[in-house]
């Protein structure tokens, strides 16, 4: 194989690369954002959320994986003999905890004067978070959002340790086992394919977020 | 009545009397001509007062003065000193200069007390005791004995940069610079600002103040310097500009200025 | 079905020890060059803060893994020598930690570093004196929650170097399991071997900052 063929080959996994992380960013959503308002606005249970943050800071991604795939998925072959899976629902637990922490701080930063503010005009308090905070925490975060994802697809490459998907990280290393044995070129358009992937993502979402910042006068 | 007093039994000054001189000072920012060709003698006890349009590089004579920014032509000079020759120490000489920043510059994680007394120990390295008395000295003398325990952040504006000027005055220093002390405050915390620079005046203590405070000014100042486009345009004593300025320039600034302070 | 720890705690011992031995040395590593590239990148000209763009970039922008196996495979076939594989290890999480930590102390730096340095020189103190009493404590106040986290990020991410024959925990990990099979129960262990000391850590170092706060200082930061 020459080297554009190892190009190409290592292409191939960008697929799975992003696919890998969308799911797990959409899992860290729909975990984070729940987690951060209640964090913020129901205190008597917040402690879960304290406990699930710790857990999914303190447990090495990899240690879950391994967990997982072939702990678990000796007694539950399904879903987590999978292992597209497995990545993904584990990165998606990672995120959520991290993303629960972003939005905390966006609504910390948007303030409370607009909770305030919206109860002021007859809206209860989860109504008030709907309508009022909601929108405001979403561009907040967004730079803090940008740098999450640019992780995911980076932590994506966590998924060869488990085996059997062939995103980029598997098949940079599947080059240096098969002839002609390249240690130099699969690592190397592995590392500039990947900054390639988080480079623009997080230059755009800082530029567009702090922009949108200064429109609504953050 | 005072100061024509002073102005009357004032004895004449000589060349040992200059504390600090500038000789043709000259500093570029980038595009902007801060300091064109600046010189300038203040004498011990002077009370003078630089002010002029904002931008016009006041502040940044001072700090060349105080040598906290390099003139990059010109000799500036303590006493006989001169402090733009290479090899010399600038920190014995900043020692014997006090500076007091617009936006007060306290060191945050130190409280009013720690503030005033880090220097005189770093620098004039008094024991610990000594450095203490002068320190809540200092602070009383300013009115801020309340504060003494108080971080940066608990205090408000006018406290604040009477800390300020409390440290730039513990070490006793030949001269003490102002760079509008009173600026960034708000208009409610400005006079007890005003006050304590009053005091010092009263004790004969020399000052360079760069200020837009008029009636300060007019109260205190005894000579004022009306800088405008990196030079000076027009010195003379207050009610002289007050009445009847010379440049165009001067009787244009001080209109707006006075129109500004009687709507108030 | 946790009779295996008391059996292989000398082996879980050794991988933890490793573990932290990593963590530890890619963080003062990463703060040795991390305040390098802050200062280069606040006070050098285009060529150095261009490669320093390039360095952030290369490994804020790739994989630990990848940066990794560069090291351990691809470095030595460039340049024909062997390495080391505790140093290359050890060098890598340094490299690879000093680009976050540079971006943390860049923005200390910047929020502190020009008004509370012309405050000191005013008082008569050297550059030396002002950082020392001045702005080094406020530094330190300011960066210990970027700390924190970067040390919790670094001690998940160490496990990587199992898997370039190091035995850290996870290293141990595999090789328990490779003896008793055991694989649900041996990840439950390690996983909460790094979560107690994570989360110790972390506490400590919370408490740690409460004591050392002062009000107004971590006002500034984000």
């Amino acid at each position: 194989m020459d080297v554009w063929q190892e190009l190409i080959f290592l292409l191939g996994g960008v697929p799975l690369t992003l696919s890998i992380s969308i799911i797990a960013f959409l899992v860290g959503i729909i975990i984070g954002l729940p987690l951060a308002f209640i964090r913020v606005y129901e205190t008597e249970i917040s402690f879960i959320v304290d406990a699930y943050e710790k857990i999914f800071r303190g447990i090495p991604e990899i240690v879950l994986m391994l967990m997982f795939f072939f702990g678990l998925g000796l007694y539950f072959p399904f879903p987590f003999n999978n292992a597209f899976f497995v990545a993904a629902f584990v990165l998606g637990l990672r995120s959520g905890a991290n993303q629960s922490q972003i939005y905390r701080g966006a609504i910390r930063g948007v303030g409370d004067e607009q909770m305030v503010a919206g109860q002021s005009v007859g809206f209860s308090k989860w109504r008030a978070i709907w309508h009022i905070m909601f929108p405001q925490v979403l561009t907040f975060s967004t730079p803090g959002l940008g740098s999450e994802y640019a992780l995911l697809i980076k932590d994506s490459s966590y998924v060869w340790v488990i085996g059997g998907l062939a995103e980029i990280m598997t098949r940079s290393v599947w080059l240096k086992n098969v002839p002609p044995y390249d240690v130099i070129t699969p690592y190397v358009f592995a590392a500039i394919l990947y900054i390639a992937l988080t480079f623009p993502l997080a230059f755009w979402l800082d530029k567009w977020g702090n922009r949108r910042k200064k429109k609504i006068g953050l | 009545m005072g100061k024509q007093e002073k102005e009357k039994n004032r004895t004449v000054k000589t060349m040992t009397d200059v504390v600090m001189e500038a000789r043709n000072v000259y500093k570029t920012y980038g595009k902007l001509e801060a300091v064109k060709g600046v010189s300038l003698q203040i004498r011990k006890g002077d009370i003078k007062l630089i002010f002029g349009p904002s931008g016009s590089g006041k502040s940044t004579f001072l700090r060349c003065l105080a040598m906290l920014t390099m003139p990059d032509k010109g000799e500036v000079y303590l006493g006989e000193q001169c402090l733009t020759k290479p090899g010399v120490d600038l920190n014995k000489a900043r020692a014997r200069i006090g500076f007091v920043f617009q936006h007060i510059y306290l060191f945050r994680h130190l409280t009013a007390l720690g503030n005033v007394e880090l220097a005189l120990r770093e620098v004039l390295k008094l024991s610990k005791q000594e450095a203490r008395e002068r320190a809540l000295a200092a602070l009383k003398e300013v009115k801020v004995a309340d504060c003494i325990n108080r971080y940066p952040a608990q205090m408000s504006g006018g406290q604040a940069q009477r800390v300020g000027i409390a440290r730039a005055i513990a070490r006793n220093p030949d001269i003490i610079l102002l760079d509008e002390p009173t600026s960034a405050l708000d208009p409610e915390l400005t006079g007890e600002v005003i006050d304590s620079l009053r005091d010092l005046a009263k004790e004969g203590t020399t000052m360079l103040i760069v200020s837009h405070e008029m009636p300060f000014a007019r109260e205190v100042a005894e000579e004022m310097i009306f800088y405008d486009e990196g030079a000076i345009v027009e010195t003379g004593i207050p009610s002289h500009f007050f009445n009847s300025p010379n440049s165009d320039r001067a009787k244009k600034f001080m209109n707006r200025i006075i129109n500004r302070t009687t709507r108030e | 079905m946790f009779e295996f720890v008391s059996e292989f705690l000398p082996w879980i011992i050794q991988g933890f020890t490793l573990t932290v031995e990593i963590t530890l040395f890619g963080i003062f590593l990463g703060l040795g060059i991390g305040i390098l590239l802050a200062i280069g990148d606040l006070y050098g000209g285009k060529l150095v803060k261009g490669f320093i763009a390039i360095y952030v970039e290369f490994f804020r922008g790739s994989p630990l893994f990848i940066q990794l196996f560069l090291a351990y495979y691809t470095v030595p076939a460039l340049l024909h020598i062997p390495l080391d594989p505790y140093i290359t290890a050890f060098l890598v999480f340094g490299l690879n930690s000093a680009g976050y930590q540079k971006g943390y102390i860049k923005g200390a730096m910047e929020t502190i570093y020009e008004d509370q340095m012309a405050a000191g020189l005013s008082t008569g103190m050297s550059r030396a004196q002002t950082l020392r009493h001045v702005i080094i404590p406020q530094a330190l106040r300011i960066l210990i929650p970027s700390w924190t986290n970067e040390f919790c990020s670094l001690t998940k991410s160490s496990s990587v170097v199992a898997y370039v024959g190091l035995f850290d925990l996870v290293g141990a990990g595999r090789e328990i399991i490779g003896i008793t099979y055991d694989v649900l129960a041996v990840w439950l262990v390690i996983g909460a071997i790094y979560l107690a000391w994570i989360t110790g850590f972390a506490k400590i170092m919370d408490i740690i900052y409460e004591k050392k706060k002062i009000p107004g200082v971590e006002l500034l930061m984000q």
